[in-house]
């Protein structure tokens, strides 16, 4: 049995040739039924994350968040500053110890359940600190960055070509992104609008349209390669 | 009286060992397979009563991987390792922990006995030796037959002899140290396999077809492969890139099997390597040039004497010591360190024939077919193992990628030249 496309003389236990992917068929020809060289389908079980491991990780952060909260009651008698490092033990937690627990964890739900831990930690200083800012500031903010950057993690995880349009785009968001950041602070602390945003603005319409532009032009693209590369 | 239990025996890691344990990575280390397929179905009873007599012939082989404060060491498994079933694919990931339960496998599928060796125990002579040995007291269990103990099988009744468990290295070590001076090579690239999964593509040839090819242009076997591989990566890089002016060179790792060169008997790792290259900036190279680099480099390096000055330059290191008093964990991170900025970067793949495969003629019978696979290296996505046995050659590429572009490349320069190549992969229901 030959390849019709490659020409190379296949094993009889082929169903595709392995060096172009060409399906082996021909209908006057019967594939024999034979012993695949390895069997189909078997795999080694994928070893589960560490239990004891992640435990002891998890231990590790519980000891600072224990003597924290010991100390606060026997200092103040009552939760205080407590909270905050609890908060920010659990951000720690959250962003370095918790993917542990997953055999293969995907960074297009971390990256929005990191940003969501940080929104859950400013709500609570807001609270305690009886501010006013965190509905009309930091959340949209907080939600803001947390969209771009899980748009370009999601998008350069499953699109594997036109990173440079994926940056540029990114690029150029959080440029517009910096308009929405001023707007919010004046109408959160009421300073007055200076226009300071439109100068990170057009530094980074400037950049991501350079991105974008290497990402269509390849003869641009070659002499960037060569100016920063070689 | 009491019956007094034997302590079991321990060796140290002998000097190219020493590097794999402190290499491994998450998902990646240093093993390869050897296997032999019989003409009938193995039965896995007699194969593990087979495999119990000869763990005890070969206390070095049949060991696990224990650390000491300052050095890894192998210590003799108590009993031999359970017999397992094979896989969709060779060398699955053996882990730290495997290793230190046992650092070798055995391996069943249908007729084909295969056992997968962490490259710290043994090298591919030590491995065959081993599989011999295994085979033989199988194929005597199963069949009442006696076989010979000649052409590498061991006698199992013999206790283990001094000159198999010594290190060679320290032996033959010469007195001027070689410099390790050496370029990077061309490093392949391709989508990697995420789930782990290795694809094993295996051309054979008739041995007559691979030789007469290879005496015409007055080069052996190995050099003859080797230039088919090299002139496969020239090509390889050509169609990546076709600006020549950009190319990197192209380099193979040529293991060299130290006891043709040396009297050693030892059953331990004892090979050492020559690393052929082509700049392919510098033109382009027709089969014979190629050939000639091979042949003239090998000619130049596989000596003794040279040899023996590379062997010197890792037994100094060895003996250094600075390096010797550093605790296990420090000198881990150190060698780690050492293994991914060196290690791989000096050649696109290995390369290793582990030659003509001989047997006692009563043997030769019960079995069809030998297999020599080495495992992906670290950084580079290829290797390549070369074995011969009776009539045909094998030639098995193992990768971690998607993508046979070197398989093609390598059967394209054999069909230029006639040769009557057929091709099996592991890769079925994968496509």
């Amino acid at each position: 049995m030959y390849c019709i496309n490659c020409g190379v003389r296949l094993c009889d236990t082929e169903k595709k040739c392995p060096l172009c992917n060409t399906v082996v068929y021909h209908p006057d020809i019967k594939q024999k039924d034979v012993t695949p060289l390895y069997p189909v389908n078997k795999y080694p079980k994928q070893k589960p994350p560490s239990r004891t491991f992640n435990g002891a990780v998890l231990f590790l952060f519980l000891i600072p968040v224990i003597i924290s909260f010991i100390s606060d009651m026997k200092v103040n008698g009552r939760v205080t500053w407590f909270g905050f490092v609890a908060g920010a033990m659990g951000l720690f937690y959250v962003a370095f110890a918790l993917p542990l627990w997953f055999q293969k964890p995907n960074p297009v739900i971390f990256v929005p359940v990191n940003f969501g831990a940080i929104a859950i930690y400013l709500a609570y200083i807001n609270f305690a600190i009886n501010g006013d800012w965190f509905i009309s500031f930091a959340l949209p903010v907080t939600a803001g960055i947390g969209l771009i950057i899980t748009t370009l993690v999601t998008l350069t995880r499953y699109i594997k070509k036109g990173w440079l349009y994926i940056f540029g785009g990114c690029v150029i968001g959080f440029g517009a992104f910096m308009l929405l950041v001023e707007w919010l602070l004046v109408l959160t602390f009421g300073i007055s609008f200076y226009g300071w945003s439109f100068y990170p603005l057009v530094a980074f319409v400037l950049l991501g349209g350079m991105l974008i532009y290497l990402g269509i032009n390849k003869s641009a693209r070659e002499i960037m390669e060569r100016k920063l590369f070689f | 009286m009491k019956n007094k239990k034997r302590p079991l025996r321990w060796v140290r890691l002998d000097n190219a060992a020493k590097i794999y344990p402190a290499a491994i990575k998450r998902n990646w280390s240093n093993v390869f397979r050897q296997s032999m397929t019989l003409c009938e179905e193995v039965d896995a009873e007699i194969l593990k009563s087979a495999l119990d007599i000869t763990v005890k012939r070969f206390p070095t082989i049949a060991a696990r991987l224990r650390r000491g404060v300052f050095w890894y060491y192998l210590e003799q498994v108590e009993k031999a390792p359970r017999i397992r079933d094979e896989k969709s694919y060779p060398i699955c990931f053996m882990s730290k922990d495997e290793m230190r339960k046992c650092a070798f496998r055995v391996i069943v599928y249908k007729e084909r006995i295969a056992v997968e060796f962490f490259h710290s125990l043994t090298d591919g002579t030590g491995a065959m030796i081993f599989l011999k040995t295994l085979v033989a007291e199988y194929l005597e269990q199963k069949y009442n037959i006696e076989i010979p103990c000649e052409n590498g099988i061991l006698d199992r009744r013999e206790k283990p002899k001094p000159e198999e468990i010594e290190d060679s290295f320290l032996k033959y070590a010469g007195k001027v140290a070689a410099s390790r001076k050496d370029t990077n090579a061309w490093a392949m690239s391709g989508s990697i396999q995420t789930d782990g999964f290795l694809n094993l593509t295996c051309f054979t040839m008739p041995v007559k077809d691979a030789l007469d090819l290879a005496h015409k242009y007055n080069v052996t076997l190995t050099v003859f492969i080797s230039a088919v591989m090299m002139k496969a990566l020239i090509n390889l890089q050509n169609e990546k890139n076709p600006d020549i002016t950009k190319h990197k060179r192209v380099k193979i790792l040529i293991p060299v099997n130290l006891r043709s060169l040396f009297e050693s008997k030892t059953l331990r790792n004892f090979a050492m390597f020559t690393v052929p290259e082509i700049d392919p900036r510098m033109g382009e190279f027709d089969f014979s040039e190629i050939c000639k680099i091979i042949h003239h480099k090998m000619g130049l390096e596989v000596t003794p004497k040279n040899m023996a000055s590379v062997i010197a330059t890792n037994v100094n290191d060895e003996k250094n010591l600075l390096l010797r008093i550093v605790p296990l964990p420090i000198k881990n991170i150190v060698m780690k360190a050492v293994f991914n900025s060196v290690g791989e970067k000096k050649s696109c793949l290995s390369l290793s024939n582990l030659g003509a495969v001989k047997l006692p003629e009563i043997m030769m019978e019960y079995v069809k077919r030998i297999d020599f696979i080495l495992g992906v290296q670290a950084a580079a996505p290829y290797n390549c193992g070369v074995i011969s046995f009776k009539d045909t050659l094998y030639v098995n590429f193992i990768r971690n990628i998607k993508e046979p572009d070197l398989e093609r490349h390598f059967f394209a320069v054999l069909r230029e030249m006639g040769a009557r190549v057929t091709v099996e992969s592991n890769r079925n229901e994968r496509c």
